[in-house]
């Protein structure tokens, strides 16, 4: 990697000349693109200000900002600024583009750039060399007519200065360029490269087509770019399209994981307080009985999936958690003998607060995977008029909300009403992605048939990543932002998943506890993928046995776990680990094919910034965690961060900076 | 940040010689990648699409390093390389296997200066920047001719003569000057763009 700049400052002459006269001055400065990032100067807004000072000009104000050329991140910080009103000229040090788009969005204030854009190549012929994510030397010009096949890989367009096709011009000397003796000439590399290739005659009887100069068009090009812009602004800002994979699994009908011969169920499997365990060792315990208590408001009561005996209260690995917590392991007798506490409930004769009390003693959390205790969500510290549903599964491999929706659809929408009444909303929205066609239409037929009391509206929304997360749904359906660091109710809004809905539903109806989920199983060596429904404490060790078939293809060298999808998934360094409430699926990758590489040096591409969705500035992150300085990256609003991994996805350096966002969330706690 | 299309299979045809070994790059998939197109491409190759190897990032010479050793046995086997990528990554590969041919599938067509999704701005560099005298409407990139010192004259209703797509950039500079009062730097004495100058070296920190 080469240091480049960028950008360099006008000379002095003509910056005294162009503010002549004018004082009051706010620089805007952008941190600059394309660079290690190893240190925070910038010394081009330095030498400026030393000159501004020199020339005794007075400087109201100075803010930095990172790529002042991404309009929309640049464009709301730009504007945040104070001692702005107070400028009578804002100068600009930036490259051109960033120039521009701070020019663009200060439309009513004198704006000017004090700096000229330089070329970061200094053999190219053609000023579009600053292309590509890594700079090593290669560009490219986009003429449109790639000629890389006829010239063994080295572009003539870019490196002869004449942008020669049909070969050298003649004046070359010793293998360099008339035009410097400091550049090759690339025909000479070409005619070398071509022979090592024995491919020379082919070339010397090519017809080479003229430069097409009208290639491309400029309506080819502003279709393509709208389609791309319109692609990625879809919905929210930020975000991705990964390959979604989920063919494996969307089409198998949800099936009932076998018995499984013993079970651990995890005393926290929610946010909050860990749980009291209600047994010992040697007791008889029955199915859907509460065996953990919960001993605070903010927590959730665990119940026995099976019917058996407790062979142990012990510590275990918790997927989530990372860390061992108490754990209450069940040898099943396989005969599933119902406790006493499952009787129905008939909904519409409870009042909202009983309804809530059931919701509480049947342990119903989030399934979404977050696993807030239900009952808190539904009772918000202050009053609500939206409800919406989410059926946004937008992470790849998963497909389980969406077979819960196309087969338990009437559950769902039972959980809906109950949770409609509760909260007493009349305005529920449904929201789901594109991609889910048939859960789209199930759920039209379904509202067709059966009119519902409330005002139910199904949102079809453009797939992207990630769609799901409640802070994007909540801003593209009802145009409410949720503060920073703030919840949903802030806004007036709740948010259920789906499953969460249809487990409201049977723990109402039924009286059923949350002792099962469907989860979807996929990827590497799965021979049995499927959307199966799982007893929650049901070993890992047991699902990938049965759906892969055995347990001897499988090893932790040449495979990844992880539970949940694989953008936001925990990745697992054992088997003997039990799924808990909040397991959305079981995904295997191979390791050479997710393989992170080696972690390199930010080079401050900005593709962090472009596609984070909470509109962060990842890459700082980075800087902070090198330095060991945690308690900067607050100022950077780690705590906002969902951790939804699109940052880490696009990095081109492979940087982890998901795992950097958790250790700083732990550090400045 | 740049657009790319798919060659006519035509032209690829013959360059392929049999033992074909197909390289994706998905590094920018997420601004531009045709990946439908390069699917239907490398069917009427009468290629296999589930044998493509997709590489992220060709462009990082250190990655493309070690995905070459990692595809090693593919790579040796194969008698041509197709590679799907922009410019930039083709060279970076074709300059680590001089001795195999690496053919290019797609073409590069556009390139913008920034991030994923194309800014509505475009800077060439070209080493003296003029934006302070047009009212931040840059005629270098935005003129289809890239002309410094005014309209060309072909304009008509404010379009450009090249395509009714295009706005006549100095129509734009012309209404922007005149809106903030700013007439006089239209009608300046002009330099002469020193091309020199856009063929800089980076200037070395002080
Ligand atoms: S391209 Fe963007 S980030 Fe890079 S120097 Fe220009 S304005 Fe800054
Ligand atoms: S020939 Fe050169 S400029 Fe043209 S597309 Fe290929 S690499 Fe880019
Ligand atoms: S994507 Fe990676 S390399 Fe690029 S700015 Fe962000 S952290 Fe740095
Ligand atoms: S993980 Fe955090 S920082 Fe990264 S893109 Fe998502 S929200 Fe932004
Ligand atoms: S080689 Fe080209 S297409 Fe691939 S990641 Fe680099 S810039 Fe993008
Ligand atoms: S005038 Fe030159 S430096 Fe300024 S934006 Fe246009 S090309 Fe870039």
């Amino acid at each position: 990697m080469v240091e480049i700049k960028k950008t360099g400052l006008k000379p002095k002459e003509e910056i005294i000349e162009l503010l002549e006269g004018k004082n009051k001055i706010f620089v805007i400065a952008c941190n600059k693109c394309y660079k290690e990032y190893t240190d925070e100067t910038n010394e081009e807004l330095d030498q400026f200000l030393k000159l501004m000072q020199e020339n005794g000009k007075n400087v109201v104000g100075t803010a930095r900002i990172d790529f002042l050329c991404n309009g929309q991140t640049a464009g709301k910080k730009i504007s945040e600024f104070k001692n702005m009103d107070e400028a009578e000229t804002i100068c600009v040090v930036s490259c051109g583009i960033g120039a521009q788009t701070t020019m663009a969005t200060l439309d009513g204030k004198p704006v000017y750039t004090v700096s000229d854009s330089l070329s970061i190549a200094d053999n190219a012929t053609t000023p579009q060399a600053y292309h590509g994510i890594c700079i090593f030397g290669q560009k490219c010009a986009a003429c449109g007519q790639c000629y890389l096949n006829f010239t063994g890989g080295i572009c003539p367009i870019v490196e002869c200065s004449k942008s020669l096709i049909n070969g050298p011009c003649g004046g070359a000397k010793n293998g360099k360029c008339e035009i410097s003796k400091e550049h090759d000439c690339a025909w000479e590399k070409i005619y070398e490269r071509l022979s090592k290739q024995n491919r020379v005659q082919d070339f010397i009887f090519l017809q080479v087509n003229v430069n097409d100069f009208s290639k491309p068009t400029v309506e080819q090009t502003n279709a393509l770019i709208k389609a791309v812009r319109d692609k990625r602004d879809e919905n929210f800002y930020g975000g991705l399209h990964p390959y979604s994979n989920k063919d494996s699994t969307t089409d198998l009908p949800i099936t009932a994981f076998p018995e499984p011969e013993t079970v651990a169920i995890l005393l926290s499997q929610h946010t909050g307080r860990i749980c009291e365990p209600l047994v010992k060792a040697g007791e008889k315990v029955k199915y859907g009985q509460k065996i953990g208590e919960a001993g605070a408001p903010v927590s959730a009561p665990v119940h026995s999936s099976v019917s058996g005996e407790v062979i142990a209260v012990e510590p275990l690995l918790h997927p989530a958690l990372k860390k061992e917590v108490p754990a209450i392991i069940i040898k099943s007798d396989g005969k599933n003998t119902p406790h006493e506490s499952i009787v129905p409930n008939d909904p519409e004769k409870l009042p909202a607060e009983k309804l809530l009390e059931i919701i509480r003693e049947k342990g119903i959390v989030g399934l979404g995977g977050a696993m807030f205790p239900t009952h808190i969500k539904l009772k918000p510290p202050k009053p609500v008029d939206i409800l919406m549903i989410n059926g946004c599964e937008c992470e790849p491999y998963l497909t389980a909300d969406e077979r819960v929706i196309i087969e338990r659809t009437e559950k769902v929408f039972s959980g809906i009403h109950i949770i409609a009444k509760i909260l007493q909303v009349k305005k529920v929205y449904f929201a789901v992605e594109d991609h889910s066609q048939k859960a789209i239409a199930k759920i039209r037929d379904y509202i067709m048939q059966n009119p519902m009391e409330e005002d139910l509206s199904l949102v079809e929304l453009k797939t992207k990543y990630p769609q799901g997360a409640e802070r994007m749904l909540i801003k593209k359906i009802t145009g409410r932002e949720v503060p920073r660091g703030g919840l949903p109710f802030e806004v007036g809004v709740v948010v259920s998943n789906v499953g969460t809905c249809a487990a409201v539903s049977d723990a109402v109806r039924e009286g059923m506890p949350l002792v099962k989920r469907v989860i979807t199983v996929a990827g590497e060596n799965i021979g049995k993928p499927g959307n199966y429904e799982v007893k929650i404490g049901t070993s890992v060790k047991d699902i990938i046995a049965y759906c892969s078939g055995s347990l001897s293809g499988f090893d932790f060298i040449s495979y990844v776990l992880k539970m949940g999808g694989p953008m936001m998934g925990v990745q697992q360094q054992t088997l003997d680990v039990p799924v808990i409430k909040g397991t959305s699926g079981i995904v295997v990758f191979k390791k050479a094919d997710i393989e992170q590489d080696i972690a390199r040096q930010c080079i401050q591409c900005g593709r962090c910034v472009d596609v984070c969705p909470m509109e962060l500035s990842p890459l700082h992150f980075i800087f902070c965690a090198k330095q060991e300085k945690w308690e900067n990256t607050a100022a950077y609003n780690v705590k906002d961060c969902i951790e939804c991994g699109c940052c880490d996805y696009i990095c081109p350096s492979k940087l982890p900076i998901v795992e950097i966002v958790k250790k700083a969330k732990q550090k400045i706690k | 940040m740049f657009i790319l299309e798919t060659k006519p299979k035509e032209e690829l045809e013959k360059l392929l010689k049999p033992g074909v070994c197909v390289i994706k790059c998905i590094g920018c998939r997420e601004i531009s990648l045709p990946e439908e197109k390069i699917e239907e491409l490398l069917k009427n190759l009468e290629l296999d699409a589930k044998d493509v190897l997709a590489v992220d990032y060709l462009c990082n010479a250190d990655f493309t390093k070690s995905r070459l050793l990692k595809y090693k046995s593919e790579i040796d086997k194969c008698n041509s390389i197709l590679v799907f990528s922009c410019g930039v990554g083709l060279q970076v590969l074709a300059g680590m296997l001089e001795e195999k041919s690496a053919v290019q599938g797609l073409n590069t067509i556009y390139i913008s200066g920034r991030g994923l999704a194309p800014s509505d701005y475009d800077c060439d560099q070209c080493g003296e920047c003029l934006l302070n005298l047009t009212g931040g409407i840059c005629p270098v990139t935005q003129c289809s001719k890239g002309l410094l010192n005014g309209p060309c004259g072909g304009a008509k209703n404010g379009k450009c003569e090249i395509s009714k797509d295009l706005d006549c950039a100095w129509e734009k500079i012309y209404k922007k000057l005149e809106a903030s009062g700013r007439l006089d730097s239209y009608f300046r004495k002009m330099k002469v763009r020193d091309y020199s100058k856009a063929l800089a070296k980076p200037k070395q920190p002080v």
